[in-house]
């Protein structure tokens, strides 16, 4: 990676913004707070401990803008209607990045503070300005104790949600998060103490908050910070009722390529492509919400997901409806063999199997799904070209990807497809065998368009390719209708896209009126591409974009987080 | 608990633990005090406790010479050396033992107790401690790295 730390974080104008105002505020909350105990003649007493007690109140203030900011990101219901009209301002779903962001910020200034307060206390102790020992404070007064609590249940949150434990072992970071709650209420009482007071013992009283704002000085900054933790408990409660309406799990589908389909029936339920959902499932865990992107259109009678079996609790949901890892082993087997021969009880490869409910003693399980969440790809509609980038397969990389085909081949159907023209779909994969259902798809998706121009689909296998398989490609490719790993009209290709070369044969054939019928070179053409997957290509795309965009042809570039 | 590796997660642990120490410890060659210097210690105004006699070992090593904090310090960035681990203790028997972090967390815990700083880093250290049991127990092994294996990206 050629990109250092500056150029990261500066260089990128939006990038440079969020740093300069995020950490501005930090830094001028700090210094404010540091002033403010500083110049306050009534806490003269306190002032007596001079740098660490100023340290200590700015620091505080700090945490207490991180405690308030650390839930914003996480309404995620708020978000998502907010969001769309938004999109100036975030560059695509960065509320986990925030999130983390918050974290990492209110990491450090907890550090800040509390070697602050362990220097106050020291003092406070040595100098008898109140009379009261180091021990006490942190011991026995609510500051202490909450403080102390809260630095315990940060370490415990930060360690289980590396994001190799949440691999791991997705419920250890889930269940411990939510010592999120316990959190929230020591922050929100964390000064109940009243340990910043101009009297010599803290002023009690007895209606609520149960300190006299007169004597304790603090910045009652609970009265901000309650806010989103209120209006996050609110969400929470709404996505349970939400989640306990009428939901069936109508069919369950086994791809040979391993992965589970759920078609899941849910009226009241609506959403567009490219979001996603979370789904529990009560007999395999009555806690647990799993994330997966919705791979049906909206036009569909149901709601689907596809899930392969790859963490214990896909495992166990595969167990619960009949279809463990050796059954979906057994069929994938049954099925690779059955490509090999068209006369099979299989068929052509990527057909599936559907589970029959009646053969198997227990019944489909319920389930329950909450959602949906994420940035709707509804603007594909408003460019003429549309360059669909999916990379991997592993972490969602293509299943977004399948909605917006799906919802396109929909509109197209009805011929509603608002200004676009053309789609370009990219797979870059690096495996045959995980081709599976998506592959499925893609057969119908082209098998069903009238114009052959208006969607084309190009594959990239980037995997080494053995010389075995070299020569069955060879033999079986040459004079063959379908291509003979994907069984699609489009032929597959080997290796890397050239980004840029694409993208330059692409705007000589917008210009010279071969790609877009009727449009010519005076009229504005919009391409807009949506890519989703790793790093280094979302940057390749990017400054292939960049590179080509003319004065009449814009070439976009948006990366999901789907 | 799923697929949980739990000396991969006490690692983390271990870590936030050692370095809160080590920074406690250097913060503790400043602001010297006995943890426990209230058992029988009686309070001064001005000057705070005064420790009962029976624990001027401890005033000696904490108080009037650093050494525990030292000793703190110094044994908190060995074991940041060895969980990290430093490339010249990648594979070896010592960075494979769960043992010798159980031992090396315990040691650290009871030397963090004893002064004033040390408690939240003490508390910490006993619970890597046992994440690494939990993890001895289920007979889990430390794999050696793979070799050749460059991070994606940056081939």
């Amino acid at each position: 990676m050629g990109e250092s730390w500056f150029q990261r974080e500066f260089l990128n104008p939006r990038r440079a913004i969020f740093n300069v105002v995020f950490y501005g505020v930090q830094l001028f909350l700090f210094a404010y707070g540091w002033y403010s105990q500083e110049t306050n003649k009534k806490l003269s007493a306190l002032n007596g401990l001079k740098w660490s007690v100023w340290t200590s109140r700015g620091a505080g203030l700090v945490l207490a803008f991180d405690g308030g900011m650390i839930l914003v990101p996480m309404l995620r219901n708020i978000i998502r209607v907010v969001r769309p009209k938004m999109t100036w301002l975030f560059p695509a779903d960065e509320n986990i990045w925030f999130h983390r962001q918050v974290a990492y910020s209110m990491a450090f200034w907890a550090m800040v503070h509390t070697t602050a307060h362990y220097v106050n206390f020291f003092n406070v102790e040595r100098t008898q300005v109140r009379p009261e020992i180091a021990l006490d404070i942190h011991y026995t007064q609510a500051g202490g104790i909450t403080g102390h609590f809260m630095l315990l249940i940060m370490v415990l949150m930060y360690t289980t949600a590396h994001h190799k434990v949440r691999a791991q072992c997705f419920e250890a970071f889930w269940y411990t998060h939510h010592l999120a709650f316990f959190f929230m209420i020591g922050l929100y009482s964390h000064a109940t103490g009243c340990f910043v007071r101009d009297s010599a013992g803290p002023d009690y009283i007895k209606t609520f908050p149960f300190y006299s704002t007169e004597h304790c000085l603090g910045y009652e900054s609970w009265r901000f910070t309650i806010w989103p933790g209120i209006i996050y408990f609110g969400e929470r409660i709404w996505r349970e009722i939400r989640a306990r309406r009428a939901t069936r799990l109508s069919k369950v589908l086994v791809h040979p390529s391993g992965a589970m389909e759920l078609r899941i029936v849910k009226p009241s339920f609506k959403y567009v492509p490219g979001q996603w959902l979370f789904i529990q499932v009560p007999d395999v865990s009555g806690w647990q919400w799993h994330p997966f992107t919705i791979t049906s259109a909206p036009e569909d009678p149901y709601v689907s997901v596809h899930i392969r079996q790859v963490g214990d609790w896909t495992q166990g949901l595969g167990e619960r409806v009949g279809a463990g890892p050796s059954v979906v082993a057994a069929m994938t087997q049954a099925a690779m063999k059955g490509a090999e021969k068209d006369d099979s009880v299989y068929g052509i490869r990527g057909d599936f199997v559907e589970l029959d409910p009646t053969s198997n003693a227990r019944p489909l399980p319920a389930v329950r799904i909450d959602g949906p969440y994420g940035a709707p790809a509804e603007d594909v509609f408003n460019c003429e070209v549309a360059v669909l980038v999916g990379a991997g397969y592993c972490t969602s990389g293509v299943t977004p990807f399948a909605s917006i085909l799906k919802h396109i081949w929909y509109r197209q159907k009805k011929g509603a497809l608002g200004t676009l023209k053309r789609v370009e779909f990219f797979w870059i994969v690096r495996d045959a065998p995980s081709f599976g259902w998506f592959q499925t798809l893609l057969q119908e998706v082209e098998a069903a368009q009238a114009d052959p121009n208006f969607l084309r689909i190009n594959i990239y296998l980037t995997q080494k390719i053995g010389e075995d398989m070299l020569w069955n490609i060879a033999v079986n490719d040459a004079g063959a209708e379908y291509d003979p790993l994907t069984l699609l009209r489009t032929r597959t290709m080997f290796g890397r896209p050239d980004w840029k070369s694409i993208y330059m044969r692409m705007r000589t054939a917008i210009e010279t009126g071969q790609y877009l019928p009727g449009t010519n070179a005076q009229l504005k053409t919009k391409v807009g591409t949506y890519f989703c997957g790793a790093g280094p290509i979302a940057k390749a795309l990017k400054e292939a974009c960049h590179n080509v965009t003319t004065n009449n042809i814009t070439f976009t570039f948006a990366k999901e987080h789907f | 608990m799923g697929n949980l590796i739990w000396h991969e997660y006490a690692r983390y642990v271990s870590l936030t633990a050692t370095v809160y120490t080590v920074w406690a410890s250097f913060w503790a060659f400043f602001y010297r005090k006995f943890f426990w210097d209230f058992v029988g210690g009686i309070v001064r105004t001005p000057g705070g406790i005064q420790p009962a006699s029976n624990v001027s070992i401890f005033i000696t090593l904490i108080v009037k010479t650093p050494v525990i904090p030292v000793l703190s310090m110094l044994h908190g960035l060995a074991l940041i050396a060895l969980e990290y681990p430093l490339p010249m203790l990648k594979n070896t028997a010592v960075h494979r033992s769960f043992v010798v972090r159980i031992i090396a967390l315990l040691g650290q815990a009871s030397l963090a107790i004893l002064y004033y700083q040390g408690t939240n880093g003490a508390l910490w250290s006993i619970v890597a401690a046992i994440c690494y049991m939990r993890a001895q127990a289920l007979g889990e092994k430390m794999k050696e790295a793979k070799a050749n294996r460059g991070r994606g990206g940056k081939a």
